[in-house]
């Protein structure tokens, strides 16, 4: 089962050693898991490789600095990284579009339109209600709809056969429905 | 397709359908109100997607080795290098605690997952629990006849809003609209009316980044703008 932890002996190791590397594991672990996913997404955003560094640095210092945020228990933690990255290149564009010297700079900016904060939580939800579809579920969504695949090239891709790549996505859209109905039903038992 | 096959709506909404076969769905839908509701169901759950950028998906460090991480980690260092006096109160970490040491050993062993991980699912309390700080408001509208009964719970630096709605009509769109004192206003989600939701009441929930002592009111409303009920906080 995928999703048990592999071995709880390395949560304990961990907890129980509160040494002074403990920030530096807090960084290379989050590097390790979401660097690619943090990276790419900086990059896309900015359009420059080095900026997209840059916001990927400040986004893990974040991490380690706003450590109790990151397991408020409110979201994902990829969720909650991708938005604070979000965040910084939104920034970055504003700070720049106010210093009119640098008005070649803006122009290599993808345009920043209105203000993203309101999807913001939003960004956080949906990943946590990603991350408890099952992951045939989630899969499939990640092949049809994030990936834009096809059925065929997704059956392909899952060595499945289409019908079952049809069925699947059918009843991973009624899965993550029914999470987002389950934290709205949750959240009114009081 | 076949009377009723749902199954094919799934692939349909999220647009992987061969031409041939959107042509079929199509058909069965502009005679089946019960699949167009159904339909629309799913179409909401696309667009939820949408919030999410496909980037979520990758796994794993950048590729080209780790300067970048080095460089991060030199950051992090050359702080605590000094006389701890000399730290900005900002650059310390709030609480340098167990939560910290937790969160790395959970995304250590949770290295082989896919798409995150919720750290406070086995290490907070559950976030879903009455959170101290609520206010609870309820609430008529005499022209609508809807009545709401809506928390706003604190979170770190946003709130997270939650409505229990009756007298919505099956089919409503509805939008949760939150207005900060200052007057700006935050759409927190939108929701289809159920049948079921239309007899029992609708619940909703959705989060907006604003602290819940700037939250001044919660509107429901249709999607086309027309006002349902508001919760003064
Ligand atoms: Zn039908």
């Amino acid at each position: 089962m995928v999703w048990a932890p592999a071995d709880p002996g390395i949560v304990r190791s961990v907890a129980d050693n509160p040494g002074p590397h403990d920030t530096e594991i807090l960084i290379r672990a989050l590097y390790a898991e979401h660097g690619r996913s943090l990276l790419a997404y900086a990059t896309r955003l900015t359009g420059d490789r080095a900026a997209a560094e840059d916001v990927v640095q400040e986004t893990l210092l974040r991490a380690w600095k706003h450590a109790d945020d990151l397991t408020s228990g409110s979201g994902s933690v990829r969720g909650w990284l991708l938005t604070v990255a979000r965040n910084l290149v939104t920034d970055r564009a504003r700070a720049r579009a106010v210093r009119p010297t640098e008005v070649a700079d803006v122009v290599d900016t993808p345009p920043v339109t209105g203000d993203h904060s309101e999807s913001v939580v939003n960004t956080m939800v949906v990943m946590d209600a990603l991350d408890k579809v099952s992951p045939e579920h989630r899969e499939v969504l990640v092949q049809l709809y994030y990936r834009g695949r096809s059925v065929a090239e997704a059956a392909k891709e899952l060595g499945v056969p289409p019908g079952t790549v049809k069925s699947r996505s059918y009843y991973a859209l009624r899965a993550l429905r029914a999470v987002m109905a389950e934290k709205a039903t949750e959240v009114s038992h009081e | 397709m076949s009377e009723h096959d749902r199954t094919q709506l799934g692939a349909y909404a999220l647009g992987a359908l061969e031409p041939a076969e959107v042509a079929a769905v199509d058909e069965h839908l502009a005679t089946c109100a019960e699949c167009r509701a159904e339909l629309a169901e799913l179409t909401e759950m696309k667009e939820l997607l949408g919030e999410v950028p496909p980037e979520a998906f990758l796994e794993g460090p950048p590729e080209g080795g780790d300067l970048l991480l080095q460089r991060t980690l030199r950051e992090v260092r050359e702080p605590q290098a000094q006389e701890p006096q000399l730290l900005e109160p900002q650059t310390k970490p709030k609480r340098r605690s167990r939560w910290l040491l937790i969160a790395a050993a959970v995304v250590v062993v949770a290295g082989a997952l896919g798409g995150g991980v919720v750290l406070g699912r086995s290490t907070a309390p559950d976030s879903n629990e009455p959170v101290a700080g609520s206010k609870q408001v309820t609430t008529s509208d005499t022209t609508t006849g809807a009545t709401m009964a809506a928390t706003v719970e604190p979170r770190a630096g946003w709130s997270w809003v939650r409505v229990q709605v009756s007298g919505l009509k099956a089919g409503d769109q509805c939008e949760m609209v939150v207005t900060d004192k200052s007057g700006r206003t935050w759409v927190a989600g939108s929701w289809l009316v159920s049948d079921k939701a239309a007899k029992n009441g609708s619940t909703f929930g959705g989060g907006v980044l604003t602290p819940i002592d700037q939250v001044r009111s919660v509107e429901i409303r249709t999607v086309q703008g027309k006002h349902v009920v508001t919760a003064t906080i």
